[in-house]
């Protein structure tokens, strides 16, 4: 029993991280608006790793679920917002439908690309997020490019202040939430069969296969898990943020870049790295777009870099090697 | 009774035959020997008995039942185990979680959680010496470490059949014939049969073995008791003679 305890101590330091975020956020005055921004990214490396990090498999059509969970907080709150006595329930439908919808795209693209092996994935799945747009543009779904504009319809179930305050405080409370729930996961998967069938198969697929590794069941699960938070983090950071939606602001790759470097930099594969990752990401941005506006990238990039080559196994990876078999060591996995 | 069958099996890459029309039977509990030149074929035939390839033609059967076309993660639990020629831990987990990993998913029926699979990985280690090791990123393993954590990695996962490609540059071949003695005798205790990949048929290992199957550019030459096939002519010639002899 202290055993199934102890296995959880990792979430801790994750908790303090957040709970930190938070007070920060709410105390220091003109600081909500960074710490939402490093919320975002936090969420975005926590549920990408879980894909990225756990498999070792590349998806460059990633940012394609936050997309789908985007339309899937504005479709409900857009087509439902007539029905009496909804109130905010509207929202939970909202996070319900993002789910279901990036879960469903996942199965879709994840049947047919996750057969393919590495390099070959990556390739395929560029396509998956221009696909979708110019399929949304151009057989107008969802309104096509014109988009989903529902800021009346939230004002009218919600009251204008409460809209607002939606907006400013608890979308990005709810980010939040499910960047601690994706930790949560990912913790749980790493302790369970899941996480050693995933760590088996990144490390070598063949030698997974003969010992007994279903790898293809293991690498759906692991992309649907992480695409459907995915999916939440777009209901909630973009749709409800901005109460808008239209193609090519959220099917656009550069999201997916951003949470390809937060986990490489935080260190793929585990728990804390997103976490870290997405702080100095989302802090170095801040900064640098602040006291060199326009020069932030060619700062970024070489900073960049320079980290993934100092740290190969990223900041949390290099720390888990050094602090193995140490008491601290049980806490960063 | 007869464990393993493969029925004129053939594995082609492209132009080239790397088994060519093979035919062979291994018992419950026994211990083969397979030799042949470099490029004679024994890795893919290891590769179609576990699954990595499928053959072209010709069947594989196991305890009866026909797993020619059978992917290799249905197999494993079967009991058809094995290691590589060149090791492939997980490297970046433990040698405690390997070894674990083999019991978790590669053991019939009633699936071990992961804290008895831990359980199975520790007395390996301690069957193999690896204590000292345990909680080791399999990475920064010696290759003989390596190469004894995937024999604990093949056991545990309790196989009727254990594939040893235990072929590996730099090894001292001593080293290895013990290896080889030790696991057979593990596998005595538990009935399990080995076809051992011999990279040299004067090794010792060679006179444990019942049996001696002989490869040659990808058919089989030789499938007999060990002593008649260390007399056989056209094993001293293939063999000891021109090509790999040592
Ligand atoms: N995946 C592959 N693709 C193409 N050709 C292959 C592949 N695997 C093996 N071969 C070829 O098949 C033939 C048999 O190779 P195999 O590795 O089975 O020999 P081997 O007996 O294990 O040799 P060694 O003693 O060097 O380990 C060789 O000519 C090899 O080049
Ligand atoms: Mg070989």
């Amino acid at each position: 029993m202290k055993n199934q305890v102890t296995k959880y101590y990792p979430m801790l330091p994750v908790l303090a991280a957040y709970a930190a975020l938070f007070l920060i956020g709410r105390n220091m005055s003109g600081m909500w608006q960074l710490v939402a921004m490093l919320l975002f990214y936090c969420a975005l490396g926590q549920a990408f790793n879980i894909f990225l990090g756990m498999t070792g498999y590349v998806d460059f059509g990633y940012v394609a679920f936050m997309g789908v969970g985007t339309y899937g907080m504005a479709l409900a709150i857009s087509r439902l917002a007539h029905i009496e006595g909804l109130g905010a329930g509207i929202i939970v439908i909202g996070f319900v439908l993002a789910v279901l919808m990036s879960t469903m795209l996942s199965i879709a693209v994840g049947a047919v690309a996750l057969r393919l092996r590495g390099a070959y994935f990556a390739i395929a799945t560029i396509g998956v997020n221009e696909g979708f747009r110019f399929l949304i543009e151009g057989a107008r779904i969802w309104n096509g490019s014109e988009g989903i504009i529902f800021t009346a319809q939230l004002n009218q179930i919600l009251g204008r202040e409460a809209a607002s305050a939606l907006a400013t405080f608890w979308a990005d409370l709810f980010v939040l939430i499910i960047a601690v729930a994706a930790a949560l996961v990912t913790l749980i998967y790493m302790r369970s069969k899941i996480g050693y069938a995933l760590t088996a198969l990144r490390e070598d697929e063949d030698a997974a296969k003969v010992m007994g590794i279903n790898v293809t069941k293991f690498k759906i699960i692991a992309f649907i898990t992480s695409a459907s938070f995915a999916g939440l983090v777009g209901a909630s950071s973009w749709a409800l943020k901005t109460p808008y939606v239209f193609p090519p602001e959220v099917f656009e790759i550069h999201y997916t870049i951003e949470a390809i470097i937060i986990v490489l930099l935080g260190g793929a594969g585990t728990l804390l790295g997103p976490l870290v990752g997405g702080l100095i990401y989302g802090i170095s941005k801040y900064y640098l777009s602040i006291f060199i506006p326009g020069f932030q990238l060619l700062i970024f990039a070489p900073i960049i870099i320079v980290i993934i080559v100092v740290f190969p196994e990223g900041v949390v990876g290099m720390l888990k090697a050094k602090t193995r078999n140490t008491a601290a060591g049980r806490f960063i996995v | 009774m007869t464990l393993l069958q493969l029925d004129n099996v053939t594995k082609r890459f492209g132009g080239l035959v790397a088994v060519d029309h093979v035919s062979l039977e291994i018992d419950a509990g026994q211990f083969v020997g397979i030799v042949g030149p470099n490029g004679s074929g024994k890795t893919t035939l290891f590769n179609l008995i576990s699954g990595v390839f499928f053959p072209e033609e010709g069947r594989i059967y196991f305890e009866g039942a026909d797993i020619t076309r059978m992917p290799p993660y249905k197999r494993a639990p079967l009991g058809i185990g094995r290691t590589f020629q060149i090791p492939r831990p997980f490297s970046s987990a433990t040698v405690r979680e390997n070894i674990a990993v083999g019991a978790m998913f590669g053991t019939l029926g009633k699936k071990l959680t992961v804290d008895d699979s831990m359980d199975v990985a520790d007395q390996l280690i301690e069957k193999l010496d690896l204590t000292a090791h345990r909680e080791k990123a399999a990475g920064t393993l010696t290759p003989v470490e390596k190469k004894l954590m995937e024999i604990g990695r093949a056991l545990a996962m309790k196989p009727k059949l254990l594939l040893m490609d235990e072929a590996m540059a730099g090894m001292h071949p001593s080293d290895i014939d013990q290896m080889v003695a030790f696991t057979r005798q593990i596998a005595e205790e538990e009935n399990i049969s080995i076809v051992a990949m011999v990279e040299h048929i004067m090794r010792a290992v060679i006179g444990m073995a019942e049996k001696v199957i002989v490869l040659h550019q990808g058919a089989k030459l030789v499938d007999a008791p060990t002593q008649e096939a260390l007399k056989d002519p056209k094993v001293v010639e293939v063999y000891l003679g021109g090509s790999g002899g040592r």
